[in-house]
């Protein structure tokens, strides 16, 4: 009994240590009376704080700058902060948060939240809701050298909220070593599949997250391949109106039927879903994949010999057009340092070189022509992804797509199971998103 | 001799508890919430006198659990029963008056065709940096420089003038140009900068070295209340409605940032009255009485029959079970759920594979509601083993002992002796383990998210509890709406309390027992 209370006595004295080192860490720079940017105050950590366990990051009351990023990315981000930092004789701090979109809201909310976040653009329309980003004006000269699409991913109501870095999209991956050539249509792919299996080289035809409770991201393609299939109407001004809920048109219903005939063939089942998606094309199981740049690491690891494609078109309709997701550095409305934050994204962050240090982490395809241009002049995947995102939309940034991941994702789920007829089905999912969207 | 030595401890103790709350109360100060602070000063005082007088001695014992009660029970109760009446909620975070200020400053959009400066920030020369007018000095790309300040922009004799390449002032006379750092320091006054010019826009500054000709398209009108966005043509104007500023032409419309006010009993009316809530209660409540019911009694058997086994002295190599059986309340709980659902899969499955099967666990409700089952019996048994090795232990033998040479056979011992007496231990487990199997978010979340959704319906759920379907219902609309999930919690909290106190009752007869 002595002995554990002894024990005891140690562990919480650690944990006190360990607490109050934490706590004592803060001013790591000296409290430096502003004497004209003196050569001093420039030092900054060189290191992302990364935090403990899940909690949010705690704000450093004595730095100049304060931007909250993921920790894949914190290492190029801290780079060019740390040059920032030396070039305008400030302190910047990178720091690592599990989970950005919730945690800056909340913090922001408190007044303890960061200058700078990097996220995706489909955060938008919830930050723009609840007050917690600036506008960020960045000239027409500047906004001219990024991809159109991903300027356009940045703006809501028209009034643009950030500088982009990278694109990204779902595409189809293949298995070089079973299917030499991509095919171009899906009844190509579902012959090419069938024959593999019934040679006995292949499990299944194609691997696609759809899960018991439906996947609307990557169900979107099947509508979007027909001319007026989608999820939300374009307002003239070119957001999406909330108001008008497409996912029942003729068009696409005929994507419904798609997605009810692939499951018919056990093309598309439900029982694929994030667990064992990856699984599935990298043991050979299925010569086909519909996934994004996250699943390439997996997939070289176990040494699948890969290609990447555009997704294929429907028999009807045309090429399906995946969502294009768009990262981007967003500055807080409640930004302690708004000078500073706005000097770095609008300075920054369209550097190339920042671009292609964003991209060597992510191996996303960068949102600025000129760093796009020179690494897909190296990088075939890169060129790849870009080409299957080509015609695709960026994915609505509206507050009320919150309303519409659950009941079209169950919808297309329900399809594919085949469940419900795809009429039906996406009537009554049209019906749901609209009174879900009408309560606010 | 050891009263002094007690004394001091006490003392050290005493002291070191209300460092504690000073330290508490200057941060609630500096947050500037004075109610917490007037309380923490009560709780300290109260202390005080508890502990440093003769008197109240049941209070020294009781107070350490009534403080801890009050901050971890009753204050989330009473703050979650205040929230309910509320409509905060994504997009009404803050006051209308701050709706406004953000609609007005989100509405800036720079004047067409108006030139891009570049930009430094100065002071009259020998200005304070931290408290001077700032002005601005910028470049025209032309190459014309100027100075801009609260009255207006003025043209800037280049005679001195010292500018970086891409055209940005270093040097101007009259003027000292402010470091990154003096200027950053001054942020709230650079925003408000907008220097007038002569079609009512304003140059503002981007940043630390560009500024850009802006004009707010949305003005208030703070008689009537109104909004008026001039970016359209006819103008738009928006009337609050519902803590919301709406399109007085077309409702349909609105801005984003509502505002957060007292909307009184409303979100207890719309449980009460919404359709989708009151066709699928019934069955969500039936199912989630069962669900708690049947975690409890199969986790408790499962628990109590090892827990017999093991106690029987005749077994070797216990401690090696017991370790390994409390390995599945060992492992993180997500991580064991998520395994099970991969297990559960209908294709790619262990269970379905090696069993032969061709079952839809996930996708059917009876599937689903089993595995669950199964999933939270894998979960929850190790808990029921240890509580009644535990409880077991403490049973005399000589009870046992009597009960045998009365001629009762083991099952008999077993009903009318040890389960009598284990219960009056393990009786309030019993009760705990089912108020959080009826709250079992994570389990449902993590195996099946409440699915299969049968009909066309994704609000309701087979396999949803009602906490999981409150979740849904307050987060499925286009805002998060944490006012109406308070009031889902109320009532299924005042729910669970209700089912509870015949429960407590019957504990109560148990342990007349001794």
């Amino acid at each position: 009994m002595h002995k554990r209370a002894l024990g005891a006595a140690a562990v919480t004295g650690v944990a006190a240590l360990a607490l109050s080192a934490c706590g004592g860490s803060s001013p790591t720079t000296p409290s430096d009376t502003g004497a004209a940017g003196s050569s001093k105050a420039a030092t900054t950590t060189g290191v992302p704080e990364t935090p403990s366990g899940t909690a949010a990051p705690v704000r450093d009351a004595n730095v100049d700058l304060v931007i909250w990023t993921d920790a894949d990315r914190s290492k190029a981000v801290q780079k060019y902060a740390d040059q920032f930092a030396a070039e305008n004789g400030v302190t910047v701090k990178v720091q690592i948060s599990t989970d950005t979109r919730a945690q800056f809201k909340d913090a922001t909310k408190v007044g303890k939240g960061p200058d700078v976040i990097v996220g995706a653009h489909d955060w938008l329309g919830e930050l723009v809701q609840n007050s917690t980003v600036a506008p960020v004006n960045l000239s027409s000269d500047v906004a001219a050298k990024f991809l159109p699409k991903a300027i356009e991913a940045t703006k809501f109501n028209g009034q643009s909220y950030g500088v982009p870095y990278a694109v990204e999209n779902i595409g189809l991956m293949y298995n070089k070593d079973l299917v030499p050539n991509p095919p171009k249509t899906m009844d190509e792919l579902v012959a090419t599949g069938e024959k593999l299996v019934k040679e006995g080289k292949a499990k299944q035809v194609l691997s696609q997250f759809v899960s018991k409770v439906g996947n609307a991201y990557f169900a979107y393609p099947y509508l979007s391949a027909f001319p007026e299939g989608g999820i939300f109407a374009i307002k003239p001004n070119g957001d999406y109106d909330p108001n008008k809920v497409i996912v029942n048109t003729p068009d696409s219903i005929k994507g419904g039927d798609a997605l009810a005939a692939l499951g018919k063939k056990k093309v598309l089942s439900t029982n694929v879903d994030d667990t064992n998606q990856d699984a599935l094309f990298d043991t050979k199981a299925a010569p086909f994949m519909i996934s994004g740049p996250w699943s390439v690491a997996k997939a070289k690891e176990a040494g699948i010999n890969y290609g990447i494609a555009p997704l294929p078109s429907l028999t009807g309709g045309g090429a399906m057009r995946p969502f294009l997701g768009v990262q981007m550095f967003y500055v807080s409305s409640k930004a302690k340092n708004a000078a500073l934050a706005q000097e770095f994204v609008t300075n920054y962050i369209p550097r190339k070189d920042v671009q292609l240090a964003l991209f060597e982490v992510g191996k996303r395809p960068p949102a600025l022509k000129e760093a796009y241009a020179e690494v897909a002049a190296s990088d075939p995947d890169v060129k790849a992804w870009y080409e299957a995102g080509i015609d695709g939309s960026p994915m609505p940034n509206i507050p009320a797509m919150n309303s519409v991941w659950g009941p079209f994702g169950q919808a297309t789920a329900d399809i594919i199971a085949g469940k419900a007829g795809a009429k039906e089905r996406l009537d009554a999912a049209a019906k749901e998103i609209t009174a879900n969207i009408a309560k606010g | 001799m050891t009263k002094p030595i007690a004394l001091a401890i006490k003392w050290v103790l005493i002291v070191a508890t209300l460092a504690g709350i000073l330290w508490i109360a200057t941060k609630l100060a500096q947050a500037g919430n004075t109610t917490a602070v007037v309380i923490a000063g009560l709780v300290g005082m109260g202390i005080l006198v508890v502990y440093a007088t003769r008197r109240s001695v049941p209070l020294k014992y009781l107070v350490p659990g009534l403080i801890f009660m009050t901050l971890f029970q009753l204050w989330p109760v009473i703050y979650t029963a205040s929230l309910s009446t509320t409509n905060y909620g994504d997009g009404h975070l803050y006051s209308k008056q701050e709706s406004v200020t953000d609609i007005i400053a989100q509405s800036v959009r720079e004047v067409p065709d108006t030139p891009r400066y570049k930009m430094s920030v100065a002071t009259a020369e020998g200005g304070d940096p931290t408290t001077a007018d700032l002005v601005l000095l910028l470049t025209k790309p032309d190459g014309s420089t100027y100075v801009g300040d609260k009255t207006g922009l003025k043209p800037l004799p280049a005679t001195g003038v010292e500018k970086t390449p891409i055209g940005k002032i270093t040097k101007a006379p009259g003027y000292t140009v402010l470091t990154a750092k003096q200027a950053n320091a001054r942020s709230k006054d650079l925003s408000a900068i907008a220097v007038p010019t002569s079609d009512g826009g304003g140059i503002k500054p981007v940043g630390l070295s560009e500024a850009f000709e802006g004009k707010a398209t949305v003005t208030y009108d703070p008689a009537a209340d109104k909004l008026t966005d001039t970016s359209t043509t006819p103008a738009t104007v928006y009337e609050p409605k519902d803590a919301r500023w709406v399109n007085v032409a077309d409702p349909s419309q609105s801005f984003p940032q509502g505002w957060k006010e007292g909307v009184g009993l409303a979100n207890y009316s719309r449980i009460f009255t919404d359709s989708t809530i009151r066709s699928g209660f019934l069955g969500i409540f039936i199912w989630n009485i069962a669900f708690a019911v049947l975690s409890v009694l199969t986790t408790f058997l499962l628990g109590m029959l090892i827990a017999l086994l093991f106690n029987d002295p005749r077994l070797r190599g216990k401690s090696i079970y017991r370790s390994l059986l409390i390995l599945p309340y060992a492992l993180p709980f997500f991580v064991t759920a998520l395994v099970w659902k991969g297990m559960f899969n209908q294709d790619y499955g262990i269970i379905n594979q090696t069993l032969g099967l061709d079952v839809d666990w996930l996708g059917t409700t009876g599937g689903a509601r089993a595995a669950i089952l199964i999933t939270n019996l894998w979960l929850g048994f190790p808990y029921m083993f240890i509580v009644c090795t535990g409880a077991l232990q403490s049973i005399p033998q000589d009870v046992r002992e009597a009960a045998t040479i009365d001629g009762a056979n083991a099952f008999r011992t077993l009903r009318s002796i040890i389960m009598p007496l284990l219960l009056v231990a393990v009786g309030p487990l019993l009760l705990a383990s089912f108020a959080f199997n009826f709250n079992n978010f994570g389990l449902i979340y993590l195996l099946t998210k409440g699915g299969p959704f049968n009909g066309a319906d994704t609000s309701i759920g087979s396999s949803d509890l009602l906490i999981t379907y409150a979740y849904r219902l307050a987060f499925s609309g286009s805002a998060p709406n944490y006012g109406f999930a308070a009031a889902v919690s109320v009532i299924i909290f005042l729910l669970v309390a209700l089912m509870s106190i015949p429960g407590f009752r019957r504990t109560k007869a148990l342990e007349e027992v001794n």
